[in-house]
């Protein structure tokens, strides 16, 4: 079901940053050449990421400690939704691993009224083996669980409207965030669209471990057994 | 008295003195102090007088005072880390809930 438009204006970009200062200066400056709707969620960085991000006009709320990124998201949520009047949300990692050329692609989406837009990457070569196998399996532990399979659910690059996050806000303060959105928009019937995107991986990715996957398969269940 | 009984003896001593410095301290109330001072006490009388626990153990079918102890410890342990992962979890709420909160009232566009 496809709901009311949505003026680009209304649409966020939502950067959760945690010690990114070797990339959050060149993230910024590509997606500042698409949008001026920019948060940026500082999750208690210690290194020099505040000050990177202080030379962009870009809204900037920060975590005085550091609770992971689901808690970061949910921070640029509520201000997006509460403070600035935002409609929808795009959430982009800080370490460049998102390519911003295809922000017109979830705007495109989010404008014609889809509820929400899930980033996937081609599983290729380029993404390490063993992600590849936790990227299956968190999708097939969602189909088997919920009965909807999302493609790429571990990929930052999605999008969700104001109505959406409503219904899914999520509990999970760290990088299970991702599974959580994907187990609660299947849990939820939401709506969903996909957006082809670039594989990028750097040395320094800081993504799911193999002890992140355990963690994942009994999340998965436990969410699948509460409310 | 054996080895065993010697050493578990100084041990529940130590305990008891760190559960006397805790409660000069004020990190534990009287009410605390003295729920874990008796615990110790009556772990001191046991390790002293094992065959206090004959009749229990045989009630219960257990066919050492040693394995009592082993099975009620571990009651008591498996108690404790249940309860301390709740607080934990609800300790970490908060902090995200506060955290979370304060980011939220200073946000601003940077200039």
């Amino acid at each position: 079901m496809v709901s009311k438009k949505i003026n680009k204006s209304q649409i966020w970009i939502v950067i959760p940053a945690y010690n990114e200062e070797k990339y959050i200066g060149r993230v910024l400056k590509k997606v500042g050449q698409i949008t001026s709707n920019i948060v940026v969620v500082d999750d208690g960085s210690s290194d020099s990421t505040r000050v990177k991000i202080s030379r962009y006009p870009v809204h900037y709320l920060k975590h005085k400690v550091n609770l992971g990124k689901g808690a970061a998201l949910k921070t640029g949520c509520e201000y997006v939704f509460g403070r600035l009047g935002g409609q929808a949300v795009i959430f982009l990692d800080s370490d460049d691993q998102h390519d911003p050329e295809k922000l017109p692609d979830f705007f495109r989406l989010l404008q014609a009224g889809h509820q929400a837009v899930f980033g996937e990457r081609a599983m290729n070569f380029e993404m390490p083996l063993i992600r590849i196998i936790g990227n299956r399996l968190a999708s097939l532990l969602i189909l088997i669980f919920f009965g909807r399979y999302i493609p790429d659910i571990p990929s930052g690059f999605k999008a969700i409207t104001k109505q959406t996050y409503q219904k899914i806000v999520w509990e999970s303060a760290g990088y299970e965030v991702e599974t959580e959105i994907a187990a609660r928009v299947a849990r939820y019937q939401i709506e969903f669209e996909v957006v082809t995107i670039p594989t990028i991986y750097h040395d320094t990715d800081k993504g799911m471990t193999l002890l992140d996957t355990f963690e994942m398969i009994t999340k998965i269940i436990s969410w699948r057994l509460s409310k | 008295m054996t080895v065993f009984q010697t050493l578990t003896l100084l041990f529940a001593l130590l305990m008891l003195y760190v559960v006397i410095i805790h409660y000069k301290k004020k990190t534990l109330g009287l009410g605390a102090a003295s729920f874990w001072a008796s615990l110790w006490v009556i772990f001191i009388v046991i390790s002293l007088f094992p065959n206090l626990l004959l009749g229990i153990t045989g009630a219960l079918n257990f066919s050492r005072v040693f394995d009592l102890l082993v099975v009620i410890a571990f009651m008591i342990i498996s108690l404790v880390v249940f309860l301390s992962y709740f607080r934990v979890r609800e300790l970490e709420k908060k902090l995200e809930k506060y955290v979370r909160s304060d980011a939220l009232k200073s946000g601003q566009k940077n200039d």
